[in-house]
């Protein structure tokens, strides 16, 4: 009994003495994320947000034999506003992820079985554009980190499912809501809040991981006195307060430049901006701050003073190659505008930017990489491609070092009609506009499609990053919600609303395997590997679904 | 630079029809401005939850015109303020009772929720049962596809309540030029097996990979697309009547139709 005791006695005692000794997940640990493709430890995979997993075990020639592992249902979501559209997290053979809206599951990814299940209920307050989502979680040492739809941050110890501490982040009331997965930096866990609907005033801001306490925050749309300001036109100097600028998507990091990369949403209102005249920084933009101070490097905006709701929510994704002839650290990025950009990631210098879907509203770039515009919403209505839900959104893509293709989910051609309408902000309602026209729903309650192609198709396609070019493209008879998952033994898995889900050649975009899932699939699927099988976990209507070879 | 201003021709059509139409209603009767107005209030207060048609959220779907917990627009207009407790659906409190009034006109314009969707062309309305005789004659044949109220085959939609849910102006141009606007339901296909056999049917569903149809012997037919030699979208079997009626007959025969009010309330 003795010998029992000890052992235990002794890892007691070590856990006071700190925190990290026998912690899981340590900030090195994350910043080698890489080194273990077993693992998924952070939403993007690794911090390059490339979404690319280095297991080889189902290749091109045995991804028709993948077979379903096991499946967990989770309460039916709540109509088209509840999507399952978290990324799990797999560490130390624990699977993590969020039922929507805030639910949070430890599940054994071999078996489907549950650990634990950690139930919160949001606010009434709770208010959100676009539905009751959450895109995932983060982990530092034993512990898990969920922004809820009500405004706030949950650190839970992820043995027991308990939770930690929850800190007030932003008012639910006034339309803050936290849906992305939070990033973590060192010792810091950093968010921002969705609301870009609501006339928030957006931030990124970063928290101790210890005790909560607000670190830094960076304001997304700057007041007066701070650097952008001037582009907020209105001689009132009002705008600015209910400007947008939401973070719904989950930010990137270079340890080398130590700079962390973040998109930033629509500014408020929007669909008319006659009341914000300017450019409206940093809305439509991606902003590169140290992730110490929260200090802004850079910034470059892919669409100023939007007019279209063509948030910049997409991730950045990271990549070190041979760029045109040399050797660069470039950003890559489609955006829901429609073109596809690449940047230069440590100067923010504009590289390029070519459309990958029909797309009307500018007519190129001048000089500096800044758009030329064509179209402008207008009374009478105007009809701009790509339309409002964009050519793309928050769905991750993914990009293979080994093809060195982008894949990114697609909506193909679409277009709205954007009237202006007079609008008035009330605190805590939608702050708009009239809704442009759309030929598909913006939430896809899909069970029945009978439009025809010209309504809008979606598509998975390949871009090659030193053009530009669409290199092969997947074309679906529905648009699609689903995220790309890239291996190193060439393939490529994405779905979309019609809840097919499918393994494709990378190189050549060739269907090898689908499997129909019955929901719709609107999350990025992943990859892990737990004694020596590869699995592939992607969620599809209100079930999480898990792949792998036959033993 | 040249893949920039692809702006596609084809796509207009489309566009024209997705254009928002003003608006007129007879049973709940709202002016077109109100149902405007409406459409830009329930967007802004409305459709993070219930979605782009009113449909989303289960249990509440407010595009039918048939309400749970309301039988009146007053008792509508009622829950939209006061809010329903311990659900999620708040309380509006920034909504004016002229607001709230307007948002009931809106959802009351949507295609199920009685009222109408209008527009502004001139229409000439004729006798209704010189246009109920037309209707059932030899020379129109309107009645071997369409029944009224039953009848009719069920691949035509049943006119029985088409005077509650279109417009004078949507009816006279789906005799004279049905193919200018075809709405979804309504949409045919037709399928080519690799024997050669062709299938039309009414188009019921579809996606990447099958489609599923009412064929034209009324059974159901599901066709997965990898087996077939062609299939896509075919013009709608309705004739045009431009050459075979006059201008007088096609009055009659819209009279006719917005007489047929079916069950609307």
């Amino acid at each position: 009994m003795r010998n029992l005791i000890k052992p235990f006695v002794l890892a007691c005692l070590l856990s006071t003495a700190s925190q990290l000794v026998g912690a899981q997940v340590s900030p090195e640990r994350l910043l080698n994320a890489e080194q273990e493709p077993e693992s998924w430890l952070l939403y993007g995979g690794d911090y390059d947000s490339q979404r690319h997993t280095d297991l080889d075990q189902i290749t091109r020639d045995n991804v028709d034999q993948l077979e379903l592992k096991w499946v967990w249902q989770n309460r039916a979501p709540d109509g088209a506003s509840q999507k399952f559209e978290a990324t799990p997290l797999v560490v130390d053979g624990v699977m993590y992820t969020v039922a929507a809206p805030n639910n949070v599951v430890a599940i054994d990814p071999v078996s489907g079985r549950l650990f634990w299940i950690y139930n919160y209920t949001p606010s009434l307050d709770a208010r959100l554009c676009c539905g009751r989502v959450n895109r995932g979680l983060a982990m530092h040492g034993n512990s898990l980190f969920m922004g809820t739809i009500d405004g706030k941050l949950v650190k839970l110890d992820a043995r027991k499912g308990e939770p930690e501490w929850i800190i007030d982040v932003a008012p639910p009331e006034l339309g803050y809501a936290l849906t992305l997965a939070p990033l973590i930096i060192g010792d810091k866990v950093i968010v921002g809040p969705a609301g870009g609907e609501y006339g928030i005033r957006g931030f990124i801001a970063a928290y101790d991981v210890n005790t909560g306490e607000e670190l830094w925050r960076f304001h997304t749309v700057p007041g007066p006195g701070e650097p952008g300001f001037e582009s907020w036109e209105d001689p009132e100097q009002e705008a600015w307060k209910t400007g947008g600028g939401s973070i719904w998507q989950t930010g990137s990091y270079d340890a080398e430049l130590n700079l962390t990369y973040w998109g930033v949403g629509n500014p408020g209102p929007d669909w008319n901006g006659d009341s914000r005249p300017g450019d409206n920084l940093y809305t439509e933009s991606v902003v590169a701050l140290n992730p110490d101070t929260g200090e802004l490097a850079w910034h470059y905006q892919f669409t100023p003073h939007d007019e279209m709701d063509y948030d910049a929510t997409q991730a950045a994704v990271l990549v070190d190659m041979n760029w045109q002839g040399e050797e660069r650290k470039v950003m890559l990025w489609a955006n829901r505008n429609g073109v596809f950009y690449v940047l230069d990631r440590e100067s923010g210098e504009f590289l390029m930017g070519e459309p990958f879907v029909s797309v009307n509203w500018l007519s190129g770039f001048d000089e500096a990489g800044r758009p030329i515009r064509a179209l402008y919403p207008s009374e009478e209505g105007t009809f701009i491609m790509p339309n409002n839900q964009g050519a793309t959104n928050w769905y991750p893509p993914s990009y293979s070092p080994v093809t060195e293709l982008f894949y990114v989910p697609t909506w193909l051609d679409t277009f709205s009609v954007y009237t202006k309408r007079p609008v008035d902000y009330t605190p805590g309602q939608q702050y708009v506009g009239a809704f442009p026209t759309m030929a598909m729903p913006a939430l896809g309650v899909n069970a029945v499609n009978q439009r025809t192609p010209e309504e809008g198709l979606g598509a998975i396609q390949a871009i090659n990053p030193q053009n530009g070019e669409v290199v092969w493209r997947h074309v679906m008879n529905n648009v699609t919600d689903s995220g790309v998952l890239s291996t190193a033994s060439n393939l490529v898995f994405a779905g979309g609303r019609e809840g097919h889900f499918y393994g494709l050649d990378a190189e050549t975009g060739e269907e090898l395997w689908r499997q129909t899932l019955g929901g719709q699939i609107a999350s990025g699927p992943m990859s892990y590997q737990i004694d020596g099988r590869q699995y592939i976990a992607v969620s599809a209507g209100a079930g999480l679904f898990v792949f792998a070879l036959p033993e | 630079m040249n893949r920039f201003s692809t702006f596609l021709l084809r796509c207009i059509p489309c566009a024209l029809i997705l254009v928002p139409c003003g608006l007129s209603a007879q049973e709940h009767s709202y002016a077109p401005s109100d149902i405007e107005n409406g459409r830009g209030l329930y967007q802004a207060n409305c459709l993070g939850c219930h979605g782009n048609n009113a449909d989303a959220v289960e249990g509440a779907n407010l595009s039918t015109g048939r309400f749970r917990r309301a039988s009146s627009d007053e008792d509508l207009i009622r829950l939209i303020r006061e809010g329903i407790p311990n659900t999620l659906m708040i309380p509006k409190t920034n909504l004016s009772y002229g607001d709230t009034r307007a948002i009931v006109a809106f959802l009351r314009a949507l295609p199920g929720g009685g009222a109408l969707v209008a527009d502004e062309r001139e229409v000439r309305i004729g006798d209704a049962s010189r246009g109920e005789a037309l209707f059932f004659s030899q020379q129109t044949q309107c009645s071997t596809c369409h029944g009224v109220n039953g009848g009719g085959n069920l691949l035509s939609p049943d006119l029985g309540n088409v005077g509650a849910t279109r417009t004078p102006g949507t009816l006279e141009q789906s005799m004279i030029d049905p193919m200018a606007e075809v709405r979804a339901g309504q949409r045919f296909y037709q399928v080519t097996d690799r024997q050669g056999t062709t299938i039309r049917g009414l188009l019921l569903n579809q996606d990447t990979h099958s489609v599923q149809l009412l064929n034209e012997n009324e059974r159901l037919a599901a066709y997965n697309k990898d087996n077939l030699e062609s299939h896509g979208f075919i013009p709608s079997p309705m004739p045009s009547y431009l050459d075979v009626l006059s201008p007088d007959e096609v009055a009659d025969l819209v009279a006719y139709m917005i007489s047929l009010k079916g069950d609307a309330e």
